[in-house]
């Protein structure tokens, strides 16, 4: 324990926290140039005879925000279920880093640093907001259970490593506030960013955000949207997002991916994807 | 009490003596004295985070060092817009080590206010904190062509930023210490050179009287002087516990924060963020907590509200706390102690099992020194926590002169501002006061005189009226010495019959009740009687309607609610008790949309802008007057972005007089 009046042990430097680490890239590389951090090959899923995936192929580019868009139950949630490990296509494959990880289950994609959150609230209820962002530490933690019962030193230590950086995930969450309060209690705002949290506590090299604006009010849409770029934009994170907001969506994404009954029927940089005859047709319904 | 205590010799030794005559050479001083203690700190990434003295002082040397090879000449003016941090404290030393003047401003003003101030300030420099800050100086950079520099101290979403005249707070204090090996002493010099009568600070006061504020100059005189009179009058204890809060663009903070952290010294606290202050309050065990009037009644407002929701047996062992601690109180206060039985039953009974943990909750359990400064406060509030055993005191002085009152002592009244303070003759003349016969306004002669007004000389010459100072304030003395504060002087008003009447003695006191936000009381030579626009408290009345099952959409209207109307009629009627029949309150209307200081119906600090109140509600006002019953308003409401919306409701208005139309 510290006493109050004495100096911390812990000193801080501003420049090592987390919204510094990494800063920007070097340079912008242009598209074509960047690495593919995953690639989707084919993509088949069926439910019965309802085709919910079919034939997707593409490829998610290393530091960029990707948006994929289309109208409800275009199969966007069914794809990115898919890439995640929750569902097993019956044809096509996924490659994570040129890894073939169409087999393994969610978990392990998890711990290749797969990160996402859902468009339903996923949160414990009952847990308070440090916790919850601490439970996605999880991969990150060597000791056992029966080490952390016995609460050995170096469990300490560890706790309070893994602490510092949840630390910081609240700082860059800005939601200092709510700490120690049960994320049961929270708006419906406030979870979507304790989820959100919990994701970024994993240390993901690529973020899965399914629908994380779903419901919330205009103002809370601005902030996610900053949190979503600074995210992307100071830990370099790639970003995959599922958003039926299409002003949001032009606003924050490089690059957009248009699907509709499972197919994929456009690509393209918002400007292009704004201007494109499928994409209105699918969105407006003038057949 | 703690109050006294062997600790007042201690202070006794931190006041400045002739040598130490400015705030850098207070730092030096203090940096010399307790070098390895504790002097600051904030909580960041849960922890509290501490600097020393020896580190202070690093940061400020290298940041003014900084500043000095980035061209900073003295008595070239520095800006700082941003929440209370460390940084911030550091900045505004530096800024006065390196001789030049410091303006602060309240982070949350819109760019255009902050382009008057910096406009007319000269700035050569901004200080930002962060994103937010830094994209309003971009905005208006080009209006600037004094500009040199946009310094920021937390770099957070700005790595695209590519503005020639952005730098970091590192890389300046980098500068710095590049600069001192080239130039070695050049900080203690520069410290040196400053002199009693240099002005560090320009204030810029909060403009109630119009749309634009004038910048106050103040000198080290001034600034030492009211620091040195608020320590020996409230008898600090050195290493106190303070969380600073307010924000040092308000003059109290630079006096309280800035200085006398230092002459003191402080513990300086900086909460996490704006919205965990209480906590950090709580986790501090802060001892003194100064705030003004608007945030004392929130707090209450927090607790009676509270209480609203808690059951029959919670609110009842509450009432009576607060019926038997105010007596207790009243007594301590008076001189003459309650009736022993009620000691007994507060001491034995309501202190421990129900005031002390309310207390407890509020953070306020070790606080010895709670001030409140600012404008006027109902006493009702004042015996809220007087009763809990938390010794409020008011204080009043004005930032053209410093602070002259206080609360001194165990006994005092709480209708009063408390006796004049007495200044250091080091540092001031004598003090002098008297009240105009007529009018009833305080003028103060002698002390740490009235600078002006940066750049407006006529401006400044009408505050002294042969050789005093007229601080545009009715006060009137009491039997025991302390000073009642009764209203601004432009404010007190006549009605068409001839009866006097002080709005704003109305206004704090309907302030106190949880329901009400603000008000603003109407009547003048024109009218016949006094009428009171109310905005309500969306949040306690809201809930409030929510536990009868009354439904509501937005806050216009809530705010129509017959339940609610018939409600602040009941709480315009307790107060209408207490003053003669014919300055009563005669009719009222809520408000459909609440006031907002962006869009310049109040002030920074919550003050109401009336005139400008008058005319933006005139119609509704005239519709008072000539006995309608309702009246269609049309609010536009401006946007952050510059949209400009309007609201259009029927505004019901109420007699006072009338039967009630709705029972509750």
């Amino acid at each position: 324990m510290v006493k109050w009046g004495e100096a911390m042990p812990i000193k801080y430097n501003k420049s090592q926290k987390l919204s510094y680490r990494g800063g920007r890239r070097e340079t912008e590389t242009a598209a074509d140039e960047r690495k593919v951090v995953l690639r989707a090959e084919d993509i088949c899923m069926t439910f019965g005879t309802i085709k919910a995936v079919a034939e997707v192929s593409f490829e998610l580019l290393d530091g960029e925000v990707l948006a994929l868009i289309g109208p409800n139950g275009a199969g966007k949630s069914a794809l990115l279920n898919c890439i995640n490990g929750f569902y097993h296509p019956q044809r096509g494959r996924v490659y994570f880093h040129d890894k073939d990880i169409t087999h393994l289950p969610p978990h392990k994609r998890a711990m290749l640093g797969i990160g996402r959150t859902f468009q339903g609230l996923q949160v414990y209820a009952g847990m308070t907001v440090v916790d919850t962002i601490m439970s996605g530490r999880h991969f990150h933690m060597k000791t056992n259970p029966m080490q952390c019962a016995i609460y050995w030193p170096w469990t300490h230590k560890e706790e309070v490593e893994h602490r510092e950086y949840v630390e910081e995930v609240i700082d860059f969450l800005e939601i200092e506030g709510i700490r120690k309060a049960p994320v049961g209690e929270l708006s419906y705002g406030l979870r979507k960013r304790v989820d959100l949290a919990r994701a970024l506590a994993m240390e993901p090299d690529t973020l899965l955000l399914d629908e994380p604006m779903a419901g919330m009010n205009l103002e809370e849409k601005e902030d996610l949207a900053r949190f979503i770029l600074d995210v992307n934009e100071s830990l370099g994170t790639t970003i995959m997002v599922v958003e039926h907001d299409m002003e949001v969506v032009m606003d924050i994404a490089q690059r957009i991916l248009a699907m509709d009954w499972g197919r994929l029927i456009a690509t393209g940089t918002p400007a292009e994807i704004k201007t494109n005859d499928t994409v209105v047709k699918a969105y407006l319904g003038v057949g | 009490m703690r109050v006294k205590g062997l600790a007042a010799q201690e202070v006794e030794v931190g006041l400045p003596s002739g040598e130490i005559n400015t705030t850098p050479k207070l730092l030096q001083w203090a940096r010399d004295k307790w070098g390895e203690r504790v002097f600051m700190r904030h909580k960041d990434l849960g922890l509290w985070q501490a600097w020393t003295f020896n580190e202070v002082y690093e940061e400020v040397k290298y940041f003014s060092l900084g500043l000095m090879s980035l061209g900073l000449k003295r008595g070239e003016v520095v800006s700082i817009i941003g929440e209370n941090e460390p940084e911030n404290f550091w900045a505004h030393w530096a800024i006065m080590a390196a001789g030049g003047k410091a303006v602060c401003l309240y982070p949350d003003v819109t760019p255009p206010e902050a382009l008057y101030m910096w406009d007319d300030s000269d700035t050569v420099y901004i200080i930002c904190e962060d994103q937010e800050q830094v994209d309003k100086a971009i905005e208006v950079e080009d209006k600037l062509p004094g500009l040199r520099k946009i310094i920021y101290w937390d770099p957070r979403g700005m790595w695209d930023y590519t503005d020639p005249l952005l730098m970091s707070f590192l890389e300046v204090q980098e500068l710095g210490r590049s600069y001192e090996a080239d130039h070695p002493n050049a900080f203690e010099e520069s410290i040196a050179q400053g002199k009693l009568d240099d002005i560090p600070i320009i204030s810029y006061s909060s403009g109630t009287t119009g749309a634009h504020p004038k910048g106050i100059l103040m000198n080290y005189a001034n600034v030492l002087d009211s620091a040195h009179r608020v320590i020996k009058a409230t008898k600090m204890r050195p290493f106190l516990q303070y969380l600073s809060y307010i924000a040092p663009a308000w003059a109290t903070e630079q006096l309280f924060g800035l200085t006398m952290g230092l002459m003191c010294p402080y513990v300086l606290n900086f909460p996490e963020e704006p919205e965990t202050v209480l906590p950090n309050i709580r986790e501090i065990g802060a001892e003194m907590v100064v705030f003004s009037p608007r945030q004392w009644e929130s707090l209450s407002s927090m607790v009676q509200a509270r209480m609203l929701d808690a059951n029959w047996i919670q609110r009842s062992m509450y009432k009576g706390g607060m019926s038997v601690g105010r007596k207790v109180a009243e007594g301590h206060l008076s001189g003459k102690p309650a009736n022993i039985g009620w000691r007994i039953l507060y001491h034995a009974f309501f202190y421990p099992l129900v005031l002390r943990p309310l207390r407890d909750k509020l953070g306020l359990l070790k606080a010895y020194l709670p001030i409140c400064g600012g404008a006027a406060m109902a006493p009702d509030l004042f015996y809220l926590f007087q009763a809990m055993g938390v010794k409020l005191r008011n204080m009043y002085g004005l930032t053209e002169i410093g602070l002259l009152t206080v609360h001194q002592g165990e006994q005092y009244q709480l209708e009063t501002v408390g006796q004049f303070m007495e200044v250091n003759p080091d540092l001031a003349l004598p003090l002098e006061w008297k009240t105009d016969k007529d009018t009833g306004e305080l003028l103060i002669r002698g002390g740490t005189p009235f600078l002006g007004y940066h750049k407006r000389p006529e401006a400044s010459a009408e505050k002294i009226k042969d050789g005093w100072f007229s601080t545009e304030d009715c006060m009137a003395m009491t039997e025991g010495g302390e000073m009642v504060y009764l209203e601004r002087l432009g404010d007190m008003r006549k009605l068409s019959t001839g009866v006097r009447f002080p709005p704003q003695f109305f206004e704090t006191r309907l302030r106190f009740s949880p329901f009400i936000k603000d008000v603003m009381t109407l009547g003048d030579e024109t009218k016949p009687f006094v009428a009171a626009l109310i905005n309500i408290d969306p949040e306690t009345i809201g809930r409030w309607v929510e536990k009868r099952g009354i439904v509501y959409s937005t806050f216009p209207d809530l705010s129509q609610k017959p339940q609610v109307l018939e409600l602040i009629r009941g709480e315009i009627e307790k107060v209408n008790k207490i003053l003669p029949s014919d300055s009563q309150v005669k009719r009222f209307a809520n408000l459909p949309k609440e006031f907002d200081p962006d869009e310049a119906e109040l002030t920074r600090t919550r003050k109401l802008r009336r005139s400008f109140l008058e005319d933006r509600f005139g119609g509704l006002i005239e519709a008072i007057y000539q006995q309608e019953a309702e009246y269609i308003t049309e609010v536009p409401v401006k946007y952050r972005d510059g949209r400009v919306g309007k609201v259009t409701t029927a505004t019901k208005i109420i007699d006072l007089e009338a039967p009630a139309e709705v029972g509750r």
